[in-house]
């Protein structure tokens, strides 16, 4: 009977532990998610901000603007979007296994080298975008007198200012920024691989790239998926960088779907078309997050 | 050591320092364009290192009239109050959520993942026109609310793995000495799972700190700006005063470089621990 009323209060007890923090995320996230797709059915702007008499239920208008209106970029910073995450995804995970696989290794200086190159994650993303604008500046930024040096360009490149190069830039910070996450993530799924299997290996008469590709990938699979969903999603609402570096020109051609949300609420004050543009992003994330959990759910039931 | 080992070994070491110089250049450069003049900035081509040495641009970001010493105090108020509030708060909803049974409890696991990916666009403009409403707009509650939000769900899953890692004995043993839950909660738990509340708590810090949406949103007095929000304002204005700008960067980093120097193997376990186990 006593033992009963224990676990009953136990279960009591957990629920009582966690509750002031579930019930401050409803308050600050929550409820604002549920707000924001309030917002996205009505008409609310600059005018009918302050006067809430004036705002009325418009259904889907603004998803429908925002997809077929000739004003609005939404597709354009869909597509800018994808590209900026695909690309930097790609180069962060490569040159981040890359780094994971030479890092695992025992050597001298080898915990000083990895243990710097993390800083640059937790760095201020705001400085980071604004370091990254002044080396890629068309004079006096560093990178093109290094190309330069190189005669890979002869004439210094207006990095910021072409819709083209722009993406580049942006994505190359973003690298810089994301390597430490990718790394560190993948060097913890390759010390779970125990040393005998590689030793077999080598008895085997397995070569590096057949060990690679045969043992180590298979075997960190869950670390990748994990890597690779995680970093999509952070990637996909990355705001700061792209703000700070380019504020979405020259010409849209960096406009992400968080900086083209940001625009709409807050320079056009479009309020109801930024929540509704925010909604895109956050359906393609929830998407992404559903697929990341699964995975996770998988994981525990094999451990 | 064979000698086969050993040239891997040098091997290794050489590229583990070409990557060390390749990924620490941004920060090399600066730190040297803050202590460069203007001119030297803009020569063709630009010194590597700084011929005129000069602190020039830090006394003038350190200056009593410029926005940096203000934003710096700024940030400092918001980020230690969301730390508070996101520490506070999360310390016990992971211990509920690593030694209880209970009814909700997947459920709340998947939402506060859920919420640490969430984009803080999708919450940005309701959460504006609620502090408008509460007058809360202008004033450091604002982002100390919002960033705790930034905050709450990572420290939540680090501090989880940490207190599913303390033998289950342990609070066992308190309870049968006739400790209640409130009791071995304090008295046992948190001081076992001090060094995982600390990585809680600096990466809290760490993410209220590098806030800039919340801050440029809520925020629009120049005296009440966080620095992120002052620099951002700051090149937005002066374009090409390099030095002075990349001065303001360093001193706006120096908390986060500072933790990062003092705590680094904290940082690194907890965001593996973070990321992989949630």
């Amino acid at each position: 009977m006593k033992k009963k009323r224990k676990l009953n209060g136990g279960a009591r007890m957990g629920f009582i532990f966690t509750l002031p923090a579930a019930v401050y995320m409803l308050i600050f996230i929550g409820y604002p998610m549920i707000q924001n797709i309030v917002l996205s059915l009505k008409n609310v702007d600059v005018y009918s901000f302050a006067r809430p008499e004036n705002q009325v239920f418009v259904g889907l208008q603004n998803y429908i603007d925002l997809f077929t209106s000739n004003n609005s970029i939404l597709v354009t910073a869909i597509i800018n979007t994808l590209v900026f995450t695909v690309c930097s995804i790609f180069f962060q995970f490569i040159i981040g296994f890359a780094l994971a696989l030479l890092f695992n290794k025992k050597f001298p200086g080898c915990s000083f080298f990895r243990g710097v190159t993390m800083i640059s994650w937790l760095l201020p993303v705001t400085v980071a975008g604004l370091l990254f604008k002044f080396m890629f500046a068309s004079t006096g930024g560093i990178i093109n007198q290094f190309l330069q040096g190189l005669h890979l360009i002869d004439q210094p490149l207006e990095w910021l200012l072409q819709p083209g190069t722009a993406m580049v830039a942006i994505v190359v910070a973003n690298i810089w920024i994301g390597i430490p996450f990718n790394m560190m993530l993948l060097i913890t799924g390759l010390t779970t691989i125990p040393a005998d299997v590689y030793e077999s290996c080598s008895l085997d008469g397995a070569n590096k790239f057949q060990t690679l590709f045969q043992i180590t990938i298979p075997m960190i699979k869950p670390a990748i998926m994990s890597v690779l969903t995680l970093g999509f999603v952070y990637t996909f609402k990355v705001f700061d960088l792209v703000w700070v570096m380019t504020k979405g020109g020259p010409i849209n051609s960096t406009e992400l779907l968080s900086t083209y949300a940001y625009r709409l609420s807050f320079e056009e004050f479009q309020f109801s078309q930024g929540a509704a543009a925010a909604n895109v992003l956050f359906v393609i994330l929830l998407i992404a997050g559903i697929f990341y959990i699964k995975l996770i759910n998988e994981e525990e039931e094999i451990m | 050591m064979g000698k086969k080992e050993r040239r891997s070994q040098i091997t290794a070491f050489l590229l583990g320092a070409v990557i060390f110089i390749i990924f620490i250049f941004p920060l090399y450069w600066m730190v040297v364009t803050a202590l460069k003049t203007q001119v030297e900035i803009f020569e063709i081509p630009t010194p590597l290192w700084p011929r005129d040495l000069t602190l020039e641009a830090f006394q003038d970001q350190l200056s009593a009239s410029s926005d940096t010493l203000r934003g710096f105090k700024n940030s400092a108020i918001i980020a230690v109050g969301a730390t508070v509030i996101s520490t506070v708060l999360a310390i016990p909803a992971a211990y509920g959520l690593a030694r209880f049974r209970f009814k909700a409890k997947k459920a709340l696991i998947l939402f506060f993942l859920i919420t640490q990916m969430l984009p803080s666009t999708l919450v940005l403009t309701s959460l504006y026109i609620m502090f408008s409403g509460a007058k809360l707009l202008n004033t450091y509650w604002a982002p100390i609310l919002a960033d705790a939000t930034l905050g709450i769900p990572f420290s939540i899953i680090i501090l989880r793995t940490y207190f599913l890692s303390i033998p289950k004995e342990l609070d066992e043993a308190a309870n049968i000495d006739g400790c209640g839950y409130w009791q071995s909660f304090f008295r046992i738990m948190l001081p076992i799972a001090r060094p995982g509340v600390v990585v809680a708590a600096v990466f809290s810090f760490v993410y209220a700190w590098g806030d800039l949406i919340y801050g440029i949103t809520f925020i629009t007095d120049p005296n009440m700006r966080p620095i992120t929000s002052s620099i951002y304002n700051y090149v937005q204005q002066y374009q090409t005063l390099w030095n002075s700008t990349m001065a303001f960067g360093i001193i706006a980093i120096s908390p986060v470089v500072l933790i990062f120097i003092f705590m680094q193997k904290y940082i690194v376990s907890g965001l593996t621990n973070g990321a992989v186990k949630a």
